[in-house]
C-alpha cells in the first residue's frame, strides 16, 4: 500500500512544553483521515505539523520524520513552499481574504504560484475549483463581490475552492464545521465525500460523531499522545484502548 | 438635593469645563490662521513668486509650495520605505531582540528634538556637498518620520488575524510574497494611515530644514543638489521679518499649510471609517 503521508516519531514543542510526543502514524491515499480527541490534545499542532505551518509559531520545535510520497518534508533540502503547495487547508474560523473578491480569493494562490499561464486558464481553473467546492452555482453571477459578503457556509467552501485551485495531494481541515449551523455543516461533510475521489483528506475534529459520519480511518490523540488508530468502523465498536471507548462515548472530552 | 449631589454635580460641571477648554486652542488656531491668512490666497498666490518686501505686488509661496511638495514626496520615498519595511519587521519579527531594540530606538527617536536631525543632515549632507540641498532637506524629514510610519505600519500588520496570515502561508507562498502581496491588502487602511502620518509631519516640520535647504525664495526646483524652499521654512523667515507685506504671506501660507495638514487629517480619518464599516 503506497501513503499519503507517513509520520514517524513525531515530537513538537511549543518553548518548553511538550504538545506531540512520539506520534506515528500512516495515512493512505483517498481517504478520509480523522483526527480526533478533545480539545487542547494536539490534533491542530499535528496538522501544522504536516505542512510546516506550524514554523510561523517562532516558539514551535519539531523532531521525527513527516513523509509525503516518500519525501521528507523536514529534510534540510526541502523548500517549505513546495511543502504547503502539497497541500490545501481549510480553517476552523472560515477565513477568505476579506478584502479581496470572490473571484480573487480563489484565483490568488494559483495566480501567485504561476500555476495558470494566462487569464483564460486562470478563469477556468477558478469556475473548476468553485465547481468542485459546490459554490459556482450561488456565485457565478457575482464573482467581484467581496468574499465577506459571504454567508459563513459560502465562506468555508469558498476557502476549500481556494485550497483545491492550489491543486494540492491532501486536503487539510481543522475543524472545518466547528462555526457553521448545522445544515452547512452538513453540506461540507458532503462535500468532503465528494472529494475523497481526488484527494486524500486529513480532518481535524473535537467530535466524535463527526469522525464516525465520515472519515475511514480515525486517529485518537490524548494530551499529546497517539492513543489509538485504525479504520474508523473498528474503533468505534471495537476500541482496543478503554480511553478511546471512553472518549467515543462521551465519558470524556 | 443632598450635598453629596451637588458637590457630584459641580465636579461634573467643572470636568466638562476643562474638557471643552482643551479644545480652544486648536480652535483659536484654526480659526485666527484662517481669518487673518485666507485673504491673501489665491491660485495666483499658490503659483507666484514672493513679493519684493516693500511695494504693492501680491506675489505668492509657489517657490515654497513647489518645494514643500517635493520635500514631502522625497521624505516619503525615502522614509516611507524604511519606515514600511521596519514596521513589517517588528510586526513579524517581534519576538527576536533586534525588533525589541530597534521598536525602543522608533520609539526614542518620536521624542527626539528634530533640531539635532537637522544639524546631523547639515554635517552629513551639507557640509560635504558645501552646498545647502534639498537632497538634504529630504534625508532630514525621513529621519524624522520614519519612527512615526514604522510604529503605525506594525500596529496595522499586527491587526491582521493570526488566521488570516495562516491562510496565506499555507498557499505556499515565500514570505515576501505573503506579506506584500496578500496580506498587505489586509493592512492596507491601517498602512495607508501610517503614510499620512509621515506626510503630514513631513509638511508641518520646520526644525530639520533649518539648517539643510536654505530657502531658494526665486526657484521652484533646481535640482537635488541645490537649495529648495519649504511653506514652513518660509513662514519661519518671513514672520521674522520686519516686513509688513511678508507678514502678510506668511499668514497666507500658514492657512495653505494648514489646509494641507487638516486635508491629509481628514482622508487618513475617512479611510480609518471606512476601515471599520
Amino acid at each position: 500500500m503506497s501513503w499519503a503521508v507517513e509520520i514517524c516519531d513525531l515530537n513538537v514543542w511549543y518553548g518548553g512544553n511538550h504538545v506531540l510526543k512520539n506520534i506515528s502514524l500512516k495515512i493512505p491515499k483517498n481517504v478520509i483521515f480523522a483526527i480526533m480527541g478533545p480539545s487542547g490534545c494536539g490534533k491542530s499542532t499535528l496538522l501544522r505539523a504536516m505542512n510546516r505551518l506550524l514554523e510561523l509559531n517562532p516558539t514551535a520545535k519539531v523532531s521525527g520524520q513527516v513523509m509525503v510520497d516518500g519525501i521528507n518534508i523536514y529534510s534540510d533540502k526541502i523548500d517549505v513552499t513546495w511543502v504547503r503547495r502539497q497541500f490545501g487547508m481549510v480553517f476552523q474560523i472560515p477565513n477568505p481574504f476579506p478584502h479581496l473578491s470572490i473571484y480573487d480569493n480563489v484565483a490568488i494562490g494559483p495566480k501567485l504560484n504561476g500555476l495558470a499561464k494566462s487569464k483564460s486558464e486562470l478563469d477556468q481553473l477558478v469556475r473548476w475549483a468553485l465547481e468542485k467546492a459546490y459554490l459556482w452555482d450561488e456565485v457565478k453571477d457575482d464573482l467581484r463581490r467581496p468574499a465577506a459578503a459571504l454567508s459563513g457556509g459560502q465562506q468555508q467552501r469558498l476557502c476549500i475552492a481556494r485550497a483545491i485551485a492550489l491543486k494540492p495531494r491532501i486536503i487539510l481541515m481543522d475543524e472545518p464545521t466547528a462555526n457553521l449551523d448545522p445544515v452547512a455543516a452538513m453540506r461540507i461533510e458532503e462535500l468532503m465525500l465528494e472529494l475523497k475521489e481526488d484527494y486524500t483528506i486529513v480532518i481535524v475534529t473535537h467530535n466524535p460523531q463527526q469522525a464516525a459520519r465520515v472519515s475511514d480511518y480515525v486517529a485518537f490523540l490524548y494530551l499529546g499522545e497517539l492513543v489509538e488508530v485504525g479504520e474508523t468502523s473498528q474503533v468505534f465498536t471495537r476500541p482496543i484502548n478503554k480511553l478511546t471507548e471512553k472518549y467515543v462515548v462521551g465519558r470524556i472530552g | 438635593m443632598s450635598f453629596r449631589k451637588i458637590k457630584e454635580r459641580i465636579m461634573l460641571g467643572l470636568i466638562a469645563i476643562l474638557a471643552l477648554l482643551s479644545a480652544v486652542p486648536i480652535f483659536a488656531i484654526i480659526f485666527s490662521v484662517y481669518f487673518e491668512g485666507m485673504k491673501y490666497v489665491s491660485l495666483s498666490f499658490l503659483i507666484d513668486l514672493p513679493p519684493p518686501p516693500i511695494g504693492d505686488e501680491v506675489g505668492g509661496i509657489g517657490p515654497a509650495l513647489a518645494g514643500s511638495l517635493i520635500l514631502i514626496a522625497l521624505a516619503l520615498a525615502i522614509g516611507g520605505t524604511i519606515g514600511f519595511f521596519t514596521g513589517l519587521f517588528l510586526s513579524e519579527f517581534s519576538h527576536t531582540k533586534l525588533a525589541q531594540q530597534t521598536q525602543m530606538i522608533l520609539q526614542i527617536m518620536v521624542e527626539f528634538p528634530t533640531i539635532i536631525v537637522g544639524l546631523f543632515a547639515y554635517a552629513v549632507l551639507v557640509l560635504p556637498l558645501k552646498r545647502f540641498n534639498a537632497l538634504a532637506g529630504a534625508f532630514a524629514l525621513a529621519i524624522v518620520i520614519i519612527p512615526y510610519i514604522a510604529l503605525n505600519v506594525k500596529e496595522a500588520y499586527k491587526s491582521i488575524s493570526f488566521t488570516l496570515k495562516e491562510a496565506a502561508f499555507s498557499l505556499g507562498l515565500s514570505a515576501p510574497t505573503a506579506y506584500l502581496r496578500v496580506l498587505l491588502g489586509a493592512a492596507k487602511s491601517g498602512v495607508l494611515t501610517a503614510l499620512l502620518i509621515g506626510m503630514a509631519k513631513a509638511a508641518g516640520e520646520t526644525a530639520p530644514l533649518l539648517f539643510t535647504i536654505l530657502g531658494s525664495t526665486f526657484t521652484y526646483f533646481a535640482g537635488l543638489d541645490q537649495p529648495i524652499h519649504a511653506i514652513p521654512l518660509l513662514i519661519y523667515n518671513f514672520a521674522l521679518s520686519p516686513y509688513e507685506r511678508w507678514h502678510q504671506v506668511a499668514w497666507g501660507a500658514s492657512a495653505v499649510l494648514l489646509t494641507i495638514i487638516l486635508t491629509i487629517f481628514l482622508v487618513s480619518r475617512m479611510i480609518i471609517r471606512g476601515a471599520r464599516t
